[in-house]
């Protein structure tokens, strides 16, 4: 699939409590701006993938809201649904399907209100018994406890990787929470699943973002200078760690499993990559990605944030738009926003956040957490 | 020869403070405390956890029957003993009953077993009495009772103390009740109930025990008289021929509260403790009558005395606040939401989720939870053999949650390896800070999990050892 693909258009919306904007709204403020970014007719759009956790409402466990809120109907649209790797699911999928010569042109929105789905966004849909009172934060933490115990580091590490991304999310007026925040502060914040305080979480978002993707020999008909997409994998582990006797918690299979593919399909290694948008819905998470990507050593994450090389001008910038901590985490929408996150660094459109230019950059979603991962890596033509 | 071959204690590890009862109420202190069932605990997950205790390392299917008695069973309609002797992991040919009506029934049910055994009806059948009384909030019975539960086995081999003789007495009589349409157990007069049913029924009972067992009461080494009043049990003592200071055993009511059903158990646990083989120990309830039993202690009972209650009742936890107990009865309730259990998906997962089996791979060995048909290790196909989980294991990894939609925070959510294989991951429940850390040593227990759709839902939680 490598170079065989290219990025032509994408879009985002403003990220955070959108008590304004409808499911369907959301969907058009995003694939609107995608349309006008690539500057395509949409008539030419010959099918759309929707990576999406919870439909709006009436939207059903279907692809129909995509189809009624942009009235692109006639064609094939996929719903796609894989925990938190749901948008660059559906992103890949989208990839594929250009790729095996299916269509010439693919839609790809991801969407999510969450804050419709009542306080906490997302209902209870597990097993009535077993695993009964995990949380989201609470599953991350089981690994973090885990990952403190084995390499001896406190929580005043993972509070760096928070400072930085709100840093990072002040400067991007599409991010969710865009105040600057201290050590201190995160360390004061009331606990949520220990170790995680408040500060330690992504917040409950609304928001959805679009990509349009094309062949890449026709890329160049279209308004912004393409990006080509180097490779795209998706690794899935077990959706039950916490039962498995041979996992170790340290990190995630799938996510090193997925980058290996990733990376092997676009030729290229690690230290290749300029900057990554990297799964931060908990600050450890992000830590421990870090080691899984192969941008360090396992164990040796939480010395990268500190040290300052995660930092937007660091050696390797991690999530320069703030990523999920700042941006926020509308389930289906993030992985299409890093999409849209990375195509925005490659074109240098970041403005305050602009990592300095970089050639080739990384997307990637973990969910379960740990049973489903994704890796894009995306580069200028 | 026929008596009691095992003996199991359990309290809930909460304890309530009576001065706390004192300063909510504007009442007079009462010293002490007295145990209080954690808001996932009722009769039925204690009566599990009794006789989890009772049974230790003994094969469960060698226990050919279960009576449960109780006056405060989670149901009343819908058998407590069958789930009982589901999660302590008996055979489906078990032959189960509940009893209850009268905080007698623990003692009556022991009585029931004795003779079932005698008559070679069961060979080896346990006896769990298991209760979470309520009083009105602010009366005197509430600083009275407490919660706990005992389970007692009865067979003819290896018997610590054999079951002599037993007498009854049964008569229409008004002293504590609790209707059909009351939460709340009432109390008639307590000096009529006391002078007229207590201390008149219990000599009856026990005299004419002694007299089938020709003992003269002063042979008695050690008299347990589970009664609604200490200074009752006391007028009962001297009515029998017994000097209270020397054979009676002292009310449980200081250290526990009373305990109802369960309490005429406990009390034999208590007396084993220290029984000599040939003492005679006479236990006796009342209630609307009396039930009295002679044992006498054997040579066996030195090398297989039951736990003392000073270790069951140690590590105890102090509730924070009265309100806090009041939350943990439903008395201020925590509307915490769920879904129902499918009846259909607890049938069909009986024998993984309440009797607790998990899978052993043939191929690679590996013990896995929950059950697959694909081992997770080797991915061999369809290789599987039950595994039966232990109780006990070691903390991998863990978090204190405070989000979960629970009644209670923070609350532990656990992944446990457990002896011998398996790794779960469950709630943590009735935990001191700090107790729950990587590499901590935890036991399961069993618990009510949910309530929703009008019905209880119950599982196994983890609490530290």
């Amino acid at each position: 699939m490598k170079d065989k693909v290219a990025v032509i258009g994408v879009g985002c919306t403003k990220f955070g409590e959108r008590y304004d904007r409808g499911y369907e709204e959301l969907i058009c403020d995003a694939a609107f701006a995608a349309y006008d970014d690539a500057g395509i007719d949409p008539e030419e759009i010959e099918a759309g993938y929707l990576g999406t956790y919870l439909p709006g409402a009436g939207g059903g466990k279907s692809a129909t809201s995509l189809a009624d809120a942009l009235r692109l109907y006639g064609r094939p649209i996929t719903r796609v649904e894989n925990y938190c790797a749901t948008g660059t699911d559906a992103f890949r999928n989208a990839c594929l399907a250009v790729a095996a010569g299916a269509y010439d042109i693919v839609l790809v929105v991801g969407a999510e209100k969450l804050k419709d789905r009542g306080g906490r966004g997302i209902p209870r849909l597990g097993h009535p018994l077993l695993a009964r009172g995990n949380t989201a934060p609470g599953l991350f933490a089981l690994a973090a406890n885990r990952y403190m115990h084995t390499f001896g580091l406190g929580r005043e590490t993972f509070a760096a990787v928070a400072v930085k991304n709100h840093a990072n999310g002040a400067k991007n007026e599409k991010a969710h929470l865009r105040n600057e925040i201290t050590v201190e502060q995160v360390l004061k914040a009331p606990i949520i699943a220990w170790p995680f305080g408040l500060l330690d979480c992504c917040p409950t978002t609304d928001g959805a973002a679009a990509a349009i993707v094309c062949r890449a020999e026709l890329a160049t008909r279209f308004r912004k200078p393409p990006v080509l997409v180097k490779g795209a994998a998706l690794a899935v582990e077990t959706g039950k760690p916490y039962f498995d006797p041979t996992f170790d918690y340290l990190g995630f299979r799938s996510t090193q499993k997925a980058a290996a593919a990733a990376y092997k399909m676009a030729g290229l290694t690690p230290r290749d990559i300029d900057f990554a948008e990297v799964h931060d819905c908990f600050t450890w998470t992000e830590i421990s990605n870090t080691e899984d990507l192969g941008f360090c050593k396992k164990g040796e994450g939480g010395k990268l944030a500190e040290e300052g090389r995660t930092a937007l001008g660091g050696d390797i910038p991690i999530n320069p738009s703030g990523g999920l901590k700042s941006f926020g985490h509308p389930i289906g929408a993030s992985g299409v926003r890093m999409i849209y996150e990375v195509v925005t660094q490659l074109r240098g459109e970041a403005g305050a956040r602009q990592v300095k230019s970089p050639a080739l950059g990384l997307a990637h979603n973990v969910g379960g957490p740990g049973a489903v991962s994704c890796v894009v890596v995306l580069g200028n033509a | 020869m026929v008596g009691i071959t095992r003996l199991g204690v359990y309290f809930p590890r909460r304890r309530l403070d009576r001065g706390l009862l004192a300063r909510a109420w504007g009442s007079r202190p009462v010293p002490g405390s007295r145990t209080v069932a954690a808001v996932d605990q009722d009769a039925l997950t204690m009566a599990v956890d009794a006789t989890l205790a009772c049974v230790g390392e003994a094969d469960p299917a060698g226990f050919d029957g279960l009576y449960f008695a109780s006056t405060s069973a989670p149901y009343l309609e819908k058998q407590v003993a069958s789930i009982v002797a589901t999660a302590v992991d008996l055979r489906r040919t078990a032959a189960v009953a509940d009893l209850g009506g009268s905080t007698r029934a623990g003692l009556a049910a022991l009585r029931a077993a004795g003779d079932a055994v005698r008559a070679a009806s069961l060979a080896h059948a346990l006896v769990v009495a298991a209760d979470v009384r309520l009083a009105e909030p602010g009366s005197e019975l509430e600083v009275q009772l407490g919660d706990g539960a005992a389970c007692v086995a009865v067979g003819s081999r290896d018997v610590v103390a054999e079951l002599v003789s037993a007498a009854s007495v049964s008569e229409e009589f008004t002293y504590l009740w609790r209707t059909d349409a009351q939460r709340y157990v009432q109390v008639a007069d307590a000096r009529f109930g006391n002078q007229y049913g207590v201390a008149r029924d219990l000599p009856e009972a026990v005299t004419a025990a002694l007299r089938k067992a020709e003992l003269p009461p002063g042979r008695v080494a050690r008299l347990c008289l589970a009664a609604p009043d200490a200074r009752a049990a006391a007028d009962a003592a001297r009515r029998i021929g017994c000097d209270p200071t020397t054979q009676l055993l002292p009310s449980l009511q200081g250290e526990t509260g009373l305990l109802g059903t369960p309490d005429a158990l406990v009390q034999l646990v208590r007396a084993l403790e220290t029984a000599e083989p040939g003492d005679f120990l006479v236990v006796a309830a009342y209630g609307e009558g009396a039930d009295a039993l002679v044992l006498r202690a054997t040579d066996a009972l030195p090398g297989r005395r039951p736990t003392p209650l000073a270790s069951r009742l140690a590590d105890g936890i102090a509730l924070p606040s009265y309100e806090r107990w009041l939350r943990a009865r439903d008395v201020l309730p925590a509307d915490v939401g769920g879904e129902a259990v499918p009846t259909y998906i607890e049938w069909k997962e009986l024998k993984q989720d309440i009797r607790l089996y998990g899978s052993r791979c043939e191929a690679c060995g590996l013990v896995q939870y929950p059950q697959a048909r694909v081992c997770l290790g080797c991915q061999a196909r369809d290789r599987m053999v039950d595994a039966k989980l232990a109780k006990t294991g070691t903390v991998f990894t863990f978090t204190i949650d405070n989000l979960a939609p629970v009644a209670e925070h923070p609350m532990p959510m656990v992944v446990a390896d457990l002896d011998g294989g398996g790794r779960i991951y469950l709630q943590g429940t009735d935990c001191a800070e700090g107790e729950i850390a990587v590499g901590a040593r935890v036991q399961l227990t069993f618990r009510r999990l949910h309530e929703a759709a009008g019905n209880r839902n119950y599982f196994w939680k983890v609490m530290p050892v």
